[in-house]
């Protein structure tokens, strides 16, 4: 067990990778009445196309790592594990993003009942032709009810206009069509190969003893047998870097319009330590620029361009980076244009000294803020050690960083040709 | 888990010293009735509070005291809780031996909240005029922004049908009609009439104490010399039904909508309160609780289909998202849920599930600041004496019979059903 202490913000982390490649790591907080434990895969939407040592490539239908997901709570005696946690006292969830897939629990007591069926009831796939097709039609709701949703559409819009190849375009439920085409094969298909324990991290912290879990672990582990699992090959096809389109429109019923611009990174593939300082960066970068105590934010919010819906973030992996913003607006053109107008002028004239300071200071607060939240600190970490960066470090980096580090940014990061607008309006009537 | 408790003119103020959290966390509830006339001018105060006070009168510049403690959290919501219309604002600061701060941040935060809340910028006897009408426009396009969200606009839909002659018909955020009507010296008025009348209870959990908190909000919060604050009057939890209303509205969706309203007849005062706690987690709370696992798990007609139980005004509601077509069969389907638990068709796993269920939920409101205070102000507001470890035990004790009993006392209100537009 190794032991990782992170002094400045009173943290404490245990680790243990076991033999099967299972990677634990447990984060005791004193005083805490609850435990709260993830168990994650790095598999989601958009690991579609892929193969493990010299098998043969396959490709799969979009939305299969959230059908899995939901699948993995039945099991083979016919029970719902959700039953099993409620009689436990656990509230338990699970949910699928671009690039991982967790499932969790939370729970005050029988600590050691719940983390034993978390971790096997994921790793007993349970999936029957029956069972599949009952899945459809309640998937095929949840895709409704997303459909409906205009912050969902215009945001995924966005993805669709600036990816070309990439499927982080692709919608992570997938669509009613897609769903259709998944079948219990394509399901153990993808389960052997992205559940396997190397490809896995577990999760714990609360009022927990470190040692009690990671043996209790050790020897749940110890009584299942894993084959060693080759490299799994994820293959995507080359994202060019241009954007695939610079405007994409939705129709749905709105209030207002709602707009969103988004800046498409060329150069990615960065990694580790080297991404998580690109994302606290560019994080602070867009803060001083947008953030709600800006001057500009102040004069769109007085020209009544935006509203408190207006927010803006960051995401970068290694395959793909970028900025979004925007929210509510009576005049999407007049918003695009007006902000198009505020980065020229900002790349001539460099960020402010004052606000980058005050800025900086307000992420850092941020930062130890979000660590009062046991479920914050499960999802960012693993987030983060999926792209082999330790959460740990973000404090450091944003007290690290300079003016210049943040000029620099703004040069690389805002490019006119690489954005994209999505704008969901009305239909007119 | 005990509050200190002190006063200091019109505001109540509880306590809760504890160095498990890395914050202070500050609440301050002020409630009035919730009323026709004044609805919305008590909604647009903290969003005219928020722009400039008398010392900042800027809106960056206040801004950037937030900043400067280190990102402290700032907000507010507007809720009601039976007939109660609630201002609560929030704020969050870390705790000062984590950033080596020169100034004390619990100190900055609540000269902050005193500032906002009472030493606003004035201008001519009023409110400044532009911060006014911005701040209409985006409570306007607030009001205008629920039909956004189908979930929450058949939700609000079917309240507003329901108790449709009860004070708890209207939006806690106001109505839009009204907003042309309020003014900068009118909206000025009715904020000092609600410094003067409201029930102002301050909370703060973290590394502090009383009497620090009590001399922090002695010298920043310049309350009402002569206040007289409104009495709370709880809403009259039972309610008889007649008939049950049914309402079908139209729009441009891909799915279908139902909402039903639920009369429950037992409120949060209610010795029956924990019962009618355990009725609703058998219900619809969980995923193993009726709605989920017939509606969802057996038919696969919805992904979701939940109750929830408002204790405060005494009412279930149930919502889900279906099919269009399957408007008669889901909602079958849920009327037997509620006819099944009320011939007490309550297995012994799901009231055991629900227990612990509950169990957990309460203990965890521990771990967290703004959970434990809430906790706190809702027994308050309800004038009840209640703990955490009173309500564990309570549930402990509850069995069929009780969920049964509550069960007979439930009536279907309203039915709410919002689809497609009809085909022409």
């Amino acid at each position: 067990m190794e032991t990782l202490s992170y002094p400045h913000v009173e943290e404490t982390l245990y680790r243990e990778v076991l033999e099967n490649g299972l990677e634990i790591i447990v984060l005791p907080k004193q005083g805490f009445q609850k435990t709260y434990a993830t168990f994650a895969t790095k598999y989601g939407a958009i690991d579609n196309h892929f193969a493990v040592g010299d098998e043969t490539p396959i490709k799969v239908p979009d939305g299969i790592a959230h059908f899995l997901e939901h699948k993995m709570f039945e099991e083979p005696d016919g029970q719902d594990v959700f039953a099993k946690f409620s009689k436990q006292g656990a509230a338990a969830n699970a949910y699928t993003s671009f690039d991982r897939t967790v499932y969790l629990f939370s729970a005050t007591e029988n600590i050691d009942d719940n983390l034993t069926t978390l971790i096997d009831f994921v790793q007993r796939p349970h999936f029957t032709e029956q069972n599949v097709d009952k899945e459809k039609g309640i998937i095929a709701q949840e895709i409704n009810m997303y459909n409906d949703n205009a912050d969902w559409r215009v945001y995924y819009g966005l993805f669709e206009a600036m990816y070309q190849k990439h499927p982080i375009s692709i919608d992570i439920a997938g669509t009613v069509e897609s769903i259709y085409k998944i079948d219990k094969d394509l399901l153990y298909r993808c389960y052997n190969t992205f559940y396997h324990p190397s490809n896995m991290l577990l999760f714990v912290v609360g009022g927990v003893d470190a040692e009690h879990i990671i043996e209790l672990v050790k020897r749940n582990q110890a009584a299942k047998s894993y084959m060693p699992l080759g490299n799994i090959e994820r293959f995507f096809e080359e994202e060019p870097g241009a954007i695939r389109q610079s405007r994409v429109e939705k129709k749905l019923h709105v209030s207002l319009p709602k707009c969103m611009l988004g800046f498409k990174e060329q150069a990615v593939h960065k990694q580790g330590e080297e991404l998580l300082r690109q994302e606290v960066i560019s994080k602070l970068m867009l803060d001083i620029m947008f953030g709600s105590s800006s001057p500009f934010y102040q004069s769109l919010y007085d020209q009544q361009l935006i509203f408190d819906s207006f927010g803006f973030e960051y995401n970068c992996s290694e395959q793909y980076a970028f900025s979004v913003l925007g929210g509510d607006t009576p005049d999407p053109d007049k918003l695009v244009e007006t902000i198009r107008a505020y980065i020229t002028e900002t790349l001539q004239t460099g960020i402010d000294a004052e606000r980058f300071e005050r800025v900086k200071r307000k992420k850092i607060g941020n930062y130890l803020r979000m660590l009062n939240s046991p479920e914050a600190i499960a999802t960012e970490f693993t987030r983060y050690r999926f792209r082999n960066c330790d959460m740990f470090n973000v404090l450091k980096y944003y007290e690290e960083s300079t003016l210049d580090d943040v000029n620099a940014r703004l040069k690389e990061h805002f490019d006119f040709n690489q954005l994209a607008v999505s704008i969901v309006e009305s239909p007119s009537t | 888990m005990e509050f200190q408790v002190g006063k200091v003119k019109n505001i109540t103020i509880h306590v809760l010293p504890t160095n498990r959290f890395k914050t202070y966390a500050i609440t301050l509830f002020a409630g009035t009735p919730l009323e026709e006339q004044t609805v919305t001018s008590t909604a647009l105060i903290p969003y005219v509070l928020r722009r400039g006070t008398a010392r900042f009168p800027e809106t960056i510049q206040l801004r950037e005291q937030l900043d400067n403690m280190y990102g402290a959290g700032f907000g507010f919501n507007i809720v009601k809780r039976g007939n109660t219309q609630f201002i609560q604002l929030r704020m969050d600061v870390i705790n000062d031996r984590f950033v080596n701060s020169e100034h004390s941040l619990l100190n900055g935060a609540l000269q902050y909240l005193g500032d906002v809340l009472t030493n606003p910028l004035i201008e001519q006897g009023g409110f400044r005029e532009a911060y006014v009408d911005a701040e209409k426009g985006t409570l306007k396009k607030q009001l205008d922004s629920i039909i956004n969200d189908k979930i929450h606009y058949a939700a609000e839909r079917c309240i507003q049908e329901m108790c449709e002659h009860e004070p708890y018909r209207l939006n806690a955020s106001g109505k839009l009609e009204d907003l042309p009507h309020i003014d900068a010296n009118s909206l000025f008025q009715r904020y000092s009439d609600w410094l003067s009348e409201a029930q102002f209870d301050l909370y703060v959990v973290g590394d502090t104490t009383l009497e620090e908190v009590t001399k922090l909000v002695e010298q920043n919060f310049q309350m009402p010399a002569s206040a007289k604050p409104i009495q709370y009057k709880p809403a009259e939890a039972s309610h008889s039904v007649s008939s049950v209303k049914t309402v079908v509205d139209r729009m441009e969706v891909s799915q279908g909508k139902l909402n039903l309203g639920l009369r429950m007849n037992v409120g949060y005062a209610d010795p029956d309160y924990v019962c009618a706690l355990v009725y609703n987690g058998i219900l619809g709370t969980y995923p193993h609780s009726k709605l989920f696992v017939n509606v969802r798990e057996k038919e696969s007609l919805a992904y979701y289909c939940s109750s929830r139980y408002d204790a405060h005004k005494g009412i279930v509601t149930i919502q889900s998202g279906i099919e269009f077509e399957n408007y008669e069969k889901a909602l079958g389907i849920i009327e037997k849920q509620l006819n099944d638990m009320k011939a007490g068709h309550i297995s012994d796993v799901e009231l055991e599930q629900t227990k612990a269920m509950l169990t957990n939920a309460m203990r965890e409101i521990l771990d967290n600041a703004n959970d434990i205070a809430g906790f706190d102000f809702n027994k308050q507001y309800a004038n009840v004496d209640r703990s955490v470890e009173s309500v564990i035990e309570q549930i402990s004790k509850v069995s069929k019979d009780d969920v049964q009993r509550i069960a007979n006392q439930v009536a279907l209100d309203t039915i709410y059903f919002l689809r497609d537009r009809q085909e022409v």
